[in-house]
């Protein structure tokens, strides 16, 4: 038994040492990947480097990448992901219209909003820290919110008044950047202080880890995983709400239908996280390459929209990364063990 | 033998559960509706279930072995499409066949790679849902398609009775499965990998083998539940069918499949999405619209979850008392069973 419990140990000590020395080579091949896509799209591609078209990208990629900040922290503990995050963006665009409709000042709409999305997201996480199966428990939350949010809304879109406060957030320009692209890179950044820094931070890798270590050193598992689902459902939430605050309407079927590649925002998110290396078993990742997955994903979409191509193969593209990455990810380990 | 029955269903509370759930939603719903209990219903419900039996059978077997195969509605919708192009080609019984094949090698596909990557199903299925849902784009050509023969059609709807060429194929696919699972030494090897991985593994079961037949069934059978829709309606929508997943999952949770694998059976998988149907079926006597159904199914699922979770917690607490007594005896004597 001992010598079993020893040799496992040594393996993972192994793993560890291995995945210090793969973590800087993933990190480069995705920057390396992102290089050639951009050049490659921008030699080829008619209107692919203009300044317009690089605004629709930084914007197109905030929303993805808000949400996939959110998913890492949920990836890295060890909960795999918030299937659900896309129906909590849907209640927060119902939420987010009728509070601004009864014309609730800036912070209380803020307030209501997000803290929806947060109280959701810890009651997903409560189950899911008590043993829930994520996938399972958030596939069936999902249902339940995405319900809730059509009956509120009668599955009709439902216009903001104008003008409101929320217009410059969801549409502004601050220093000729859209503002959703800024509140999306000092989320990327406050994100990865957060994991790297801080002691929540470090509880969230340890979880992911190893959790039979994080619980012996006095970590509770159940309040990680309610921390971090609420993190990753309050990311869903301000997406919701920034997206209806730019597109002026509240609607359900924001985030399913038309936004981004794959048909839903949640696999998008999803895809980002992976393509940056994340470990999907915890323990490994950065908030910042789960921002740097989502532009990744944005340009090639933008670019294969410019070239004509139809939703099949830009879907079949996101799903191709997803179903890569990961199988680099398990041959990479499989090697170092 | 049926008192022998009637003890074992008393010994087990959470199949009578499930019966009294049945008994308590078929009943409701014929006391509301008295034309719920007609022949023609009875039919048509049957014939909804043929659908979603199918898929919640392929899913309880992927939930035994310890996996969920996420990808069950790309793959339904796929094989619709599939089916639905070839139709025009080489006539119908080839054309089925192909596609329920694709379906089955997909599955095997799937199965293999995360036997031998040794990933969870969880996070290769979100890749190929999102990658078999391009595809199905792609092979549909970005529309619905429809047949131009619906001769296939009205045979798969023949009216007997209660029940249709469709119902009475899935009904006999269930009693094989169920038999396969129960007594064939391969189907025990799906429930050895799911209940205890590393214990089935040190006694030499193989997880490559009992891994490729789960996912190889799963797919036949999301395969199946896409053609017949397909031929049903006589036309196949690549983006369709996504709710087979929430409805499928909810069943086979009902039908007592248990989230960390090892338990579940066909039979219960028939009851699980029985009652689901019934549900549906009833709900839309309502005229209760989809998002209004999923909000149910969500609950539901939430409900069984929570219910399982509250399970393992009493048989935690149970197991602890026992040792500590079988430890106190140990103290006078040697334990007595």
């Amino acid at each position: 038994m001992q010598s079993i419990n020893s040799m496992t140990e040594l393996a993972a000590r192994d793993e560890q040492t291995w995945m210090r020395r793969i973590k800087p080579s993933l990190a480069v091949a995705a920057v390396v990947a992102t290089i050639v896509v951009l050049a490659y799209g921008a030699l080829t591609t008619p209107s692919f480097l203009t300044a317009f078209n690089v605004g629709v990208i930084i914007r197109a990629a905030a929303f993805v990448g808000i949400m996939a900040i959110g998913l890492t922290f949920v990836t890295i503990s060890g909960n795999f992901f918030l299937l659900s995050v896309t129906e909590i963006a849907a209640l927060s665009s119902i939420i987010f219209t009728f509070s601004v409709n009864q014309e609730f000042g800036f912070l209380s709409v803020l307030v209501i909003t997000l803290g929806m999305a947060a109280i959701l997201g810890a009651m997903q996480g409560a189950v899911i820290g008590l043993g829930g199966n994520p996938i399972v428990v958030t596939l069936a939350f999902g249902g339940v919110i995405f319900g809730c949010a059509a009956y509120f809304s009668d599955a009709q879109m439902i216009l903001v008044n104008r003008p409101n406060p929320f217009e410059w957030l969801g549409a502004g320009l601050s220093f000729g950047i859209p503002n959703v692209t800024w509140i999306f890179i000092i989320l990327a950044v406050i994100g990865e202080i957060a994991l790297r820094c801080t002691t929540f931070g470090r509880r969230v890798y340890l979880n992911g880890d190893n959790r039979a270590a994080a619980r012996a050193i006095g970590n509770r598992d159940y309040v990680i995983a309610i921390q971090v689902c609420a993190i990753a459902a309050v990311a869903g939430g301000l997406v919701g709400l920034l997206f209806s605050a730019q597109m002026s309407a509240g609607y359900i079927n924001h985030f399913t239908g038309a936004m981004g590649a794959s048909g839903s925002l949640t696999l998008n998110a999803i895809a980002a996280v992976m393509v940056g290396g994340t470990a999907i078993a915890g323990g490994a990742g950065s908030a910042l390459r789960s921002a740097l997955g989502a532009v990744f994903i944005a340009l090639v979409d933008n670019m294969m929209v410019l070239r004509g191509y139809p939703a099949g193969p830009r879907i079949l593209f996101v799903g191709l990364i997803i179903l890569a990455s990961v199988s680099a990810y398990s041959l990479l380990r499989k090697r170092a063990q | 033998m049926s008192r022998l029955s009637l003890k074992s269903l008393a010994s087990d509370p959470q199949r009578l559960l499930t019966l009294a759930l049945f008994v308590a939603v078929y009943g409701y719903f014929t006391l509301e509706f008295p034309v719920f209990a007609s022949l023609r219903s009875t039919f048509s419900i049957l014939e909804g279930l043929a659908v979603i039996g199918l898929v919640t059978l392929g899913l309880t077997v992927t939930i035994i072995a310890g996996e969920i195969d996420l990808s069950v509605g790309s793959v339904a919708a796929l094989v619709g499409v599939v089916v639905v192009q070839l139709m025009s080609v080489f006539g119908p019984v080839p054309a089925i066949l192909l596609g329920i094949s694709a379906g089955a090698i997909i599955g095997v596909a799937q199965g293999y790679l995360i036997a031998r990557l040794g990933i969870q199903a969880i996070v290769l299925t979100i890749g190929s849902l999102v990658f078999f849902r391009g595809l199905s784009l792609i092979l549909a050509g970005e529309k619905t398609v429809a047949l131009t023969d619906f001769a296939t059609s009205d045979f798969l709807q023949t009216r007997l009775l209660i029940l249709s060429p469709a119902s009475i194929l899935v009904i006999l696919i269930f009693v094989s499965v169920g038999i396969f699972l129960k007594f064939h030494r391969f189907g025990r090897e799906i429930y050895a990998i799911g209940g205890a991985r590393r214990e089935a593994l040190a006694a030499g079961v193989p997880v490559l083998r009992p891994m490729v037949i789960t996912f190889a069934i799963s797919g036949f059978c999301a395969g199946l539940a896409g053609t017949i829709v397909a031929l049903r309606s006589g036309s196949a929508q690549p983006l369709g069918l996504q709710d087979l997943l929430l409805s499928g999952a909810t069943a086979a949770f009902v039908g007592g499949v248990h989230v960390l694998g090892g338990r579940g059976s066909a039979i219960g998988a028939a009851i699980g999405a029985l009652i689901i149907q019934v549900l549906t079926n009833g709900m839309n006597l309502y005229l209760a619209p989809a998002y209004v159904v999923g909000l149910v199914l969500g609950f539901l699922l939430m409900i069984v979850i929570l219910l399982q979770l509250a399970g393992e917690q009493l048989d935690r607490l149970k197991h602890r008392r026992s040792r500590i007594a079988s430890l106190s005896s140990q103290s006078v004597g040697p334990p007595t069973s």
